[in-house]
Formats: C-alpha cells, structure tokens, sequence
C-alpha cells in the first residue's frame, strides 16, 4: 500500500490567510483571544523576521513589529480549513482521512493521508500524483508539503521534515534509512519519554533504534514501543475510508457583530466563495445551501435555500443567499455565520439518437439557479397535475426533462385544436345579477356586459370533514356582450362570484 | 410599386458590380427552418410554422385564441421531444388545460415570474443555455408589453440558436423587431344543446407581418371545448 501525507504545519495561520488573502505577505500573528494580553498561537514568516515569537502576548508583539496584523483564532476558520484540506485530498483519490489531532509540539500542524495506490496510471508517476495534490491544496488556499511513503506514519515523518510546497517519494526500500536520519522530536514524544532519551543522549531515531527493543519497554513502558514502531515504520495503521457524505461546511466567527445585509453579504461572499472552490475540487455542485447565523441576542438563525438544479455558479448562489436575507432579515446582530452546502455530482447528460438534444446538463443546472434567482423559489420547475379533487390544482417538481423519454402518443391529424384556459390568479372577483339561478349580467375586470350565452352550473363540492379545506363552487361558462368567454364561479363558502379562467 | 426600367436597370448593375455579399431585402437565400403547430391551416398559413432562431408575436385579445394556438404548439413540440420553457409573466399558464391539450408537461420549464423585468431577464437567459426548441413568453395581461429595445434584443439573442421564440401579447409590440406576427380574432362561440353546453369557438389566425414571406392572410379555425373535443 502507499499512502500520500498533505500537511500543512502551520494550519490557524493558514486557516486565516485562507479566509483573508489579502494580508498574504504581511507581518500576521494568530492570537489566541482578544485583548492585549493574549499569547500569539501563530506568526507569519514576514512577523517571525521582525523578532515576533509564539506565546509572545500581543501588547509585546506590537511593540516589536508596529505595523503587525493580529487576528483572533477562529476555531471555525480551522475546521473548516481541515475540511478543506480534506477535500483536496479527495480530489486526487477516492480514500483519505485526515489525520488524528496532537497535542504536542505539532498540534498545530494539518495533515491529511490520501492512498496512493496504483497512481500512476492516473498521474504518471507518484511524484506527480504528490504534486498534483499539493497544487490542489494551495488552489484551497492551503500551501502544504506533501510526502509519500509505504505508511502514514513514516510519510507523515517525511511531511515534516519538508518545507511548504516541496514534495518526497520514498520508496519502500529507502524509508529505513530515512527514517534513522530523523531527529527524535519529529517522532513528538510526550513530555516525559523526551526528558528521559535527552538523558540518555538519545537524540536521532537512528540512535534510538540502535539500542535493545526489550529493555527499553522495560525500562521506559509501552509509550517508548509505540514511539520505536514509529521509528521503524510498523505502526499499524487501519485503512484509509472512502467519505460518503458530501456536506462541506464553511463558517466563520466575527470580529465584530454585524447588524447590516451589506456588510454581512461580504462575510457571505467569502464563505460562499471558498464553499464553490471546495466543491469544485471534488467535482461536486451545490444541491441545497443551510446558513446558520449566531445572533447576538443569543439566539440562531438557520434557514434553508433549496436549489432547482445542483450548481456552483458562485454569482447565482450568492444572489439566492441574498434573496433569502431579503425576504427575512436576521432578528439581531450577527456573531458568526455557517453555511453548509449539500454536494452533489453534476448532471450528466446522455444524447438520444431520436430526441432534439435538449440543453447541455451542466449548463441546465446553472439556468434554472439562476431563473431560480430571478423569479423566486418554487416558482421554477416542471408543473404537474396533482389528483385532487379541488379544482386547478398543480403541483411543481424540479425540471428534468430526461426522465420523460418515452415519446407521448401522437395526436391523429384530424383532430380539431382544443379550447384552452388562461388561469387568472388570483381570480377576479365579480359583480353578477342573476335571473332564474343562472347569471344574467357579469361586471368585473376581464368580463363585463350582459350574458349572452351560459352553460353551467357544474357544482364541484369537498373537503367538508375540515372547515380550511372545505370548498363548494358552481361553475359557469359565460360568453359576455364585449365578447369575453370566461368561466365563472359562485363560491358557496364565501358567497360571492369571481371569475377564475378565461377561454383563450 | 413599379420603377422607372432606367431606374431597375441601374439597380441590377449595381447588385452585378456589389457582389453575391449583397442580396435584396426580404429575400433569404434558404427557407428558415419551422415548428409546425399541428394546426394545418394555421402551418399553410406561416409557411410551415413559427420560424426557429427568431422572435414571433402572436397577438389577440381575451377569447381570441392566442392561448390555445401557444398549447397547441407547446403540445407539437413536446410530442416531437423538444425541451421547451413557459415564461410566464402573466401567470396565466393552465397545466391542467396544456396536459389537456396534449402538452407533455415533463418537458416543459414553467419560470412564474414576478414581473416583467424578470421575464425578460429569464427568456435571455433560456436563449442563452441554448438546446431550449421553444421559449413561450407570455405577456398576455394588461399592463405587460414588451419594451422595443428589449425586443431588440431578444431577437438577436435568438438568432444564433435553434429556439423559436413566440411572444404571446396583447397587441404587436412597437419595433419591427419580430420576425412574424399572427394576430388572433375571436369570431363567435357556439353555445349547444339541452341543457346548453360550450361546444366550440371559431377565431380567425390573421398573419399580419412575415419577415420571409407574404403577409396579410387570414386563416379561420375552430378551437373544440375539452368536453366535446
């Protein structure tokens, strides 16, 4: 087996350039809470040359770097960094994990594992596959070093000997000697087992392997065995899993609430943004969006944005975030934002050899998004007729017109076009004089004048077991002196006539 | 009108010296292709149907017939699969009445929008995704009209597809942006029998504009009510 090792070694800083590229390159430190007294958990290249350190308090960094930027760690930021990572991950193969979190002088590290077996028909050579996943983790705003080796663990132990951005094969025969040359602390003993081999004057793995197996976990216990595998590379590893949920989540805590739909679309904006370039990493497209917002007043705000067509035309998702904000307003301020999108492989199309070829799917999928946009949700789709017994009630699915593929019957040549309805909704409501339990004079917007010719009434009654559902309604087919033919309606629930249709 | 044969002559010489990159107007080299309605007297009357890759009008008042002629041509597309898209501004769609008419309502993309300006901003992009046989944009309410320049438009971005797109209005839109315009006039409705039923109504279908062919004929047709068809 081989397994590829992503790591990104300083995750809440990359964590914040992802979220914030425009401080790239600036003097950054990641601090661990507000305030002036809070530790930097994270410096920057540009911040760490100005002589800021880790666990510096705040109020010192700046005395050391004026112009220093300093951000809050975002534990959001950072999961959804790790997930991201992930995805890059997925992109390249179909099993990968990410790997466990440490606490030691690598807790801040990213790693992810993907297998790499058989690559090479994909990628030419496991040199390439590495790099092929490296470049996808920095397209996710993750520069990270990538090392492939026969096992997570010494490929975890090559990713942290290597600076962003370069890549290691090891082949199997090498991984002994490479792991020997390793200083001890890569393997991140604990506390405990470090002070003791600093002791020793064990200071190399290679040191470490060179003295007897047996005594050592007599002396030292177990935690000095599992440290002496991982020196050899037998650490035993459970395969990697192949991920079948694809609900990526992007959120991020707020420095400041925020009580406006403007600046608020921004935070979205970049959510949204970084959502699409994770989706688009996996081939996915987003079926359905949730934005969850903490409020300020201690409440949450969660809402749905269904989609008519999975997409990830980051223009049409944002107008629908927006119109959903719109249409219902956060009740406070807004601390922090989340929005998870549901993914979903694109439509794919397949050509009939007896069918015009309809619309591309792809490119279906990113109309109806954006018709969805425009005219509101569930005002798009594909009408159907619902067997109900209240009258002219339709229902609407999601438009796919490849799963109507058989041919409707043809309609024999000599039969006379149909009289169609135009619906009026709402219908129109109507004045009506009536003569002998039929209407004799109509006026109302579409209708007006006297009644020339009548057919009706057809009495369409039900519901009656619930007083919301309960309708009684006689129709009438009426051809009114200005010429309108219309169908009119009494409404015994209501008592009163309007005119619902018009023949057309 | 006749010219002057001086007049004629000068005009031919003129072509012969300009080219074949220069043909009279109203004469297209080849036939556009059409989307028949299934109406025959109605298909006689456009020449085969309402032409692909253009905009046309099909104008009338309540009762004319403009709704069924536009079921009975969504009905004819859908029947020869066809993927075809109802923008419908004036929200007066009827599935119940199109399935009636033969519309196979699986194909066919229902946008209710708002307003106007998302009618517009909807069949744009219907045009744009391309694959689309007939867009039906239906303004057929009082206060909808389609604006000249947004005709304009509309037209040329149905000229480089394969959709028909027919407008379905109130009266002919301002500009002569629309490739065909077929008016519809009510005639009379025949109200019969014990008790009296809505049997049918006779129109008349006046093709009052064609881009690529002759004009100002009219066609009569009877459009049977459900019950009797």
């Amino acid at each position: 087996m081989r397994v590829a090792c992503c790591r990104v070694p300083d995750l809440p800083l990359a964590a914040e350039l992802r979220a914030h590229p425009e401080l790239a390159g600036k003097p950054l430190a990641v601090a661990s809470g507000p305030g002036p007294r809070a530790e930097l958990v994270a410096v920057s290249e540009q911040a760490a040359a100005r002589g800021v350190r880790r666990l510096n308090s705040v109020a010192h960094a700046r005395t050391l770097c004026a112009e220093l930027q300093v951000c809050v760690a975002s534990p959001a930021l950072e999961r959804a960094a790790r997930q991201a990572l992930l995805d890059a991950a997925l992109s390249v193969s179909p099993r990968a994990a990410l790997a466990q979190l440490t606490s030691g002088s690598f807790a801040a590290e990213g790693c992810v594992f993907a297998d790499a077996t058989g690559v090479e028909t994909l990628f030419r050579s496991e040199h390439g596959f590495a790099t092929a996943l490296a470049e996808r983790a920095r397209r996710l705003g993750l520069p990270a070093a990538v090392a492939l080796a026969s096992s997570r663990s010494p490929a975890q132990l090559a990713a942290r000997r290597l600076g962003v951005g370069e890549v290691l094969v090891l082949a199997p025969d090498q991984e002994r000697d490479f792991l020997a040359r390793l200083p001890l602390d890569l393997l991140d003993p604990d506390d405990g087992v470090a002070e003791t081999l600093t002791r020793f004057g064990v200071r190399s793995v290679k040191e470490l392997l060179a003295l007897p197996r047996r005594a050592l976990g007599t002396r030292l216990g177990p935690r000095v065995l599992e440290l002496v595998a991982l020196a050899r590379g037998e650490a035993q590893d459970p395969p990697l899993p192949s991920p079948a949920a694809s609900r990526l989540v992007e959120a991020a805590d707020l420095e400041y609430s925020v009580d406006q739909l403007e600046p608020l679309g921004f935070v979205l904006q970049g959510l949204l943004s970084r959502l699409v370039a994770r989706l688009e990493a996996r081939r996915l497209a987003c079926a359905s969006l949730s934005l969850t917002l903490e409020l300020d007043a201690g409440g949450r705000d969660a809402r749905r944005v269904g989609l008519a067509a999975p997409t990830r035309d980051l223009r049409v998702l944002m107008r629908l975030l927006l119109r959903a904000l719109e249409a219902r307003p956060p009740g406070a301020a807004v601390l922090a934002a989340a929005l998870e999108a549901e993914g979903k492989p694109l439509r794919q199309g397949q050509l009939d050899l007896f069918r015009p070829a309809g619309p591309a799917a792809a490119e279906l999928g990113r109309t109806l998004a954006e018709l969805q946009a425009l005219c509101g949700e569930e005002r798009i789709g594909s009408p159907h007729c619902v067997d109900d017994h209240r009258p002219h009630l339709f229902g609407m699915q999601n438009f796919d017109p490849e799963k109507s593929r058989s041919f409707a019957p043809e309609r024999p040549g000599n039969v006379p076009p149909t009289l169609a309805t135009r619906a009026l909704r709402p219908p129109v409501a109507a004045e009506v004089r009536v003569q002998a339990g039929l209407p004799s004079r109509v006026r109302s917007a579409v209708a007006n004048g006297a009644v020339l010719h009548v057919a009706g009434p057809w009495r369409t009654t039900g519901g009656w077991w619930s007083p919301e559902r309960r309708f009684a309604f006689d129709y009438f087919d009426v051809q009114t002196s200005d010429g309108t033919l219309s169908r009119l309606r009494f409404d015994h629930t209501r008592r009163c006539w309007d005119v619902d249709a018009v023949y057309d | 009108m006749s010219r002057p044969p001086e007049t004629a002559l000068a005009v031919e010489a003129l072509l012969r010296e300009l080219g074949p990159q220069l043909r009279r107007g109203g004469l297209p080299d080849e036939s556009l292709p059409r989307f028949p309605t299934g109406i025959d007297a109605v298909d006689r009357l456009l020449g085969g149907g309402f032409p692909r890759g253009q905009l046309s009008e099909l104008t009338g008042t309540a009762t004319s017939g403009r709704t069924s002629l536009a079921l009975a041509l969504l009905a004819r597309s859908t029947a020869a699969g066809e993927v075809c898209a109802v923008v419908d501004a004036a929200d007066g769609f009827d599935p119940l009445a199109a399935e009636s008419a033969g519309v196979t309502l699986a194909r066919v993309l229902w946008a209710r929008a708002p307003d106007l300006q998302s009618a517009l901003r909807s069949t744009s992009r219907l045009l744009e995704a391309e694959g689309f046989g007939l867009v039906l944009l239906n303004l057929a309410s009082a206060g909808l009209r389609l604006p000249p320049a947004l005709g304009t438009r509309l037209s040329r971005a149905a000229a480089g597809t394969h959709t028909a797109l027919v407008v379905l209005g109130l009266a002919r839109a301002e500009g002569a942006s629309s490739a065909l315009v077929l008016e519809m006039r009510a005639a009379r409705a025949h109200f019969t029998g014990t008790p009296c039923l809505l049997e049918a109504l006779e129109v008349e279908a006046h093709l009052v504009r064609q881009r690529s062919g002759p004009a100002d004929r009219c066609t009569r047709l009877r459009l049977q009510a459900c019950e009797a068809a």
